[in-house]
């Protein structure tokens, strides 16, 4: 009797680590890491990129192998888990690259998992439908999806970003799961979304089940609650209630360094209008009207269906206006693809920088130098290595890259060096205004300073930057003007100094029919 | 007004009654398939109405039962991301031995065992492949073509290079036995033969294992993207060694067949008509890169070569050209699958 009470009442014990360590190759990526999870409690993983943070994900999943240490699940110690055996343990993880069948469907994405495990992962058996639709209507409701036929039957790769983050999330819950491991999770969601999701993990807790969070956004941590986890360098600095620690305090552990929060912006605009938009029209927004003056730094926001990737798109030409006038130092000029805007000298560091940006296999040095190929190379066509590699120096240099190593694949780089490295390229061409979006996405507090001294390095020197972001704070660190969009409007204005996250929260969402009645 | 993208999904899809044509090649690409056949033989019907006799149907029939059964096999690879051209030469093999072993050491060998013989002999090759894939994590394409030519090479070296024209009588048989024969207008017998069966029993047989069985969904996971796969917990050596398996087997009974129907067996045959078999597949909407198809697809697919090959003939295009249209279609095929998938 008491037994019972107890399982339901106080949580217990689920999964420790023990001196968990793990070589790559000569890497030591974790130098002991000890960690307690007990069931119905919240952690926070937090740590910059490269502090081991999923490495201990991977081996809680079954995905690699420690390489001494033990993990001790429920009771029984094991030396390694194998997926099945962590799956059929109840440990679901919500990867960062949301581990989607692209080609299989909603319903056999979020349901097929839970019978493929409770078989011990024997295939050569019939699937139960039914079962598979019930459970995956149960989990997408959860989590605020549509569970209609037509969704269930949707391929996942014809998803928005958003609703694939969802539906991984669905598919961790599907199963009666004792911890859910999320990387991540809420990179590509709307506020609306992240509340949603946080209702859904204040159920699983009250469900007595664990739940890790890896992430960068520590507002969100504070809004969960629960204890906090640091990682620093492949070794666990702390661990406690999260509300014991300020965010200066946990930016401190994560670095080992101090981290100043203050505004970054200190210089101020140039004189004269560097570049306008007169009536730009695309899908997503309409008319809009803004300009910006040489070495001004505008913040763009909103919600993600705002308009405000279109307008990065539009400006960029990688989806191009289809009415409108751009000014550009004072011309008139036509973007109707991305080489039009690099001619004219408008750079471009897209949201996804992994697959629309850079070249993860090639070297650091034939990033930085791909959009000056043709500079280089003289009249047959062949490329002066020499002065690339003096280029490429220079830009690394300006960028602060954490290596002097030219021929390191940028894939190998951390990604705050992967941002450093695409941003470092465009100031190949000299750029006159450069469209960051979403800059510090996915990168650590560390390397968040370090970009943001490049951008206001960037604006000092004359540069136009525009910065589309979800990231309030970021904005109003660096920027000197906010523009905030709303149904392809843009329906405030704010001075960066003065204004504040909750006035910006407001204008996002509050529609502009709402702001004129 | 602010409603979230996801509302605005679940409303779009709500609202997304008014047929789409775009849409239905992307989610059925052999719809394509489907509508070329049928134009096909429309055209040929016209130019010359003895296309609509029943010997040519039967005939077209009678042509698919081999290629229809490799183009199953290499549908279930393709569809887990791989590619197989070893097929023709584990059918070959197969083929080839089992008939020297029938005729010269077990004459009395039934019908039934000899095709079992078969399907297991060529299941057994298949999963040569299978582990060889799995474990020198080499791309299929490489492993196959080096099982190809040692499968090949082992057949002509040891077994032997003689025709064998005059087959064990049961095989013959089985080769003659009818499943439907009637009279044609002008006074000859048509026969569709029992061995015909074979396919659409393997077609279901494979369209049930795709679909309703989770080795399906698994070989669709695979080819979807095989980390994930196995990070999903699925088992990945044992998916390669089933579908590898699982197109040896299907490869053997073809070979035993093609043997039987036309009533000899030649070691040189059969190897080098991969290409073929993969075009077929690829024509019913396969993308060779993998994760998709569908067997009714795959069978259309098959059908359209089958016709293209046996009926040009009836409308006076020389033979010679059955290249040049099979080389059009899928040029046009497949330009036409990637512009839709590109629309999204």
């Amino acid at each position: 009797m008491s037994a019972t009470s107890n399982t339901q009442q106080a949580s217990g014990r689920f999964l420790e680590l023990r001196n968990i360590q793990k070589w790559f190759g000569g890497v030591h990526a974790l130098r002991g890491i000890d960690l307690t999870l007990d069931l119905g409690q919240a952690y926070h993983l937090l740590g910059e990129n490269g502090c081991g943070k999923s490495t201990v994900i991977k081996i809680m999943s079954g995905a690699i192998t420690p390489s001494a240490g033990e993990i001790i699940l429920e009771g029984e110690i094991h030396s390694a888990m194998t997926p099945i055996q962590s799956l059929s343990a109840g440990i679901e993880t919500v990867y960062q690259d949301l581990s989607l069948l692209p080609n299989l469907t909603v319903a056999e994405n979020v349901a097929l998992n839970e019978q493929l495990v409770s078989g011990q992962g024997r295939l050569g058996r019939f699937f139960d439908r039914k079962r598979l639709k019930e459970t995956a209507e149960k989990a997408l409701t959860t989590v605020g999806l549509p569970n209609n036929g037509t969704f269930l039957n949707t391929i996942v790769s014809d998803l928005p970003l958003a609703a694939r983050q969802l539906v991984a999330i669905a598919r961790a819950i599907a199963t009666r799961a004792k911890l859910v491991i999320m990387d991540e999770p809420t990179t590509s969601l709307t506020r609306r979304e992240v509340d949603n999701l946080i209702r859904v993990v204040d159920r699983l807790r009250q469900e007595n089940v664990a739940v890790l969070f890896v992430t960068h956004k520590l507002d969100e941590c504070y809004r969960i609650g629960g204890n906090a986890v640091v990682f620093r360098d492949g070794q666990c600095v702390a661990q406690g209630p999260i509300e014991n620690y300020t965010k200066t305090q946990i930016a401190e552990l994560m670095t080992g360094r101090t981290i100043d929060s203050a505004r970054y912006r200190t210089a101020t605009p140039m004189d004269g209008e560097l570049f306008s938009v007169r009536g730009l029209s695309a899908t997503g927004f309409e008319q809009l009207d803004f300009s910006l003056r040489k070495g001004e730094i505008v913040g763009i926001t909103g919600l993600a269906d705002s308009g405000r990737n279109e307008l990065a798109m539009a400006i960029t030409g990688v989806a191009p206006a289809r009415s409108g006038k751009i000014t550009l130092d004072g011309r008139h000029v036509v973007i109707r693809r991305p080489a039009d805007a690099i001619d004219h000298g408008i750079g471009y560091v897209p949201e996804d920088r992994l697959a629309e940006g850079l070249f993860l296999d090639k070297s650091i040095l034939e990033n930085e130098i791909a959009l000056i190929l043709t500079r280089l190379s003289n009249r047959f066509g062949v490329i002066d290595k020499k002065a690339g590699r003096e280029t490429a120096a220079r830009l690394s240099e300006e960028m602060r890259l954490n290596t002097k190593d030219l021929d390191l694949p940028v894939g190998s780089l951390s990604g705050g060096n992967q941002q450093r490295v695409l941003i470092g390229r465009w100031l190949s061409i000299e750029p006159k205004l450069l469209v960051l979006h979403g800059p510090t996405v996915g990168v650590d507090v560390g390397s968040k300073d370090t970009i943001y001294r490049a951008i206001q390095a960037l604006a000092e020197r004359g540069i136009g930057l525009i910065i589309v972001s979800d990231d309030l704070p970021e904005l109003l660190q660096n920027a000197d003007r906010i523009l905030v969009m709303n149904g392809g409007q843009v329906v405030a204005e704010f001075e960066a100094e003065k204004a504040t996250e909750d006035q910006l929260y407001q204008a996002m969402l509050t529609s502009k029919l709402e702001t004129t009645q | 007004m602010n409603s979230s993208r996801l509302e605005e999904l679940q409303q779009s899809r709500v609202e997304r009654q008014p047929f789409s044509f775009g849409e239905l090649i992307r989610r059925r690409p052999e719809t394509i398939t489907a509508a070329l056949l049928v134009a096909i033989c429309i055209i040929v019907a016209i130019a010359n109405p003895a296309f609509l006799q029943p010997s040519t149907l039967v005939d077209i029939g009678r042509a698919s039962v081999v290629m229809g059964l490799f183009a199953l096999g290499v549908l279930v690879i393709l569809a887990a991301g791989g590619i197989d051209v070893s097929f023709t030469a584990i059918a070959a093999f197969t083929m080839y031995s089992l008939t020297v072993l029938v005729q010269n050491y077990l004459p009395g060998l039934p019908i039934a065992v000899i095709l079992m013989i078969a399907t297991v002999g060529g299941a057994l090759l298949g999963v040569i492949n299978g582990l060889l894939v799995h474990h020198l994590k080499v791309p299929s394409l490489i492993v196959t073509i080096g099982t190809q030519y040692l499968f090949r090479g082992f057949l002509l070296s040891f077994i032997g290079t003689v025709w064998i024209m005059s087959l064990p009588p049961q095989m013959g048989a089985f080769g003659r036995l009818p499943l439907l024969q009637f009279e044609s207008a002008n006074g000859a017998t048509i026969t569709l033969p029992f061995y015909f069966l074979v396919l659409p029993i393997a077609a279901f047989v494979t369209w049930l294992i795709l679909n309703r069985t989770l080795m399906g969904r698994a070989i669709f996971a695979m080819g979807g993207n095989a980390n994930i796969a196995s990070r999903l917990g699925y088992d990945l050596k044992k998916l390669h060694i089933f579908i590898f398996g699982y197109a040896g087997a299907l490869a053997g009974l073809a070979g035993i067949i093609h043997v039987c129907a036309n009533r000899q067996a030649n070691p040189f045959d059969l190897v080098g008509t991969e290409i073929n078999v993969i075009a077929a597949v690829v024509l019913g909407g396969a993308k060779i890169t993998g994760g998709t198809g569908t067997v009714l697809g795959t069978i259309l697919g098959v059908l359209l070569i089958v016709v293209i090959n046996s009926v040009l003939v009836l409308v006076g295009i020389p033979s010679t050209w059955q290249r040049l249209v099979v080389g059009v279609f899928i040029l046009l095929a497949a330009a036409f699958f990637v512009t839709r998938q590109r629309k999204k």
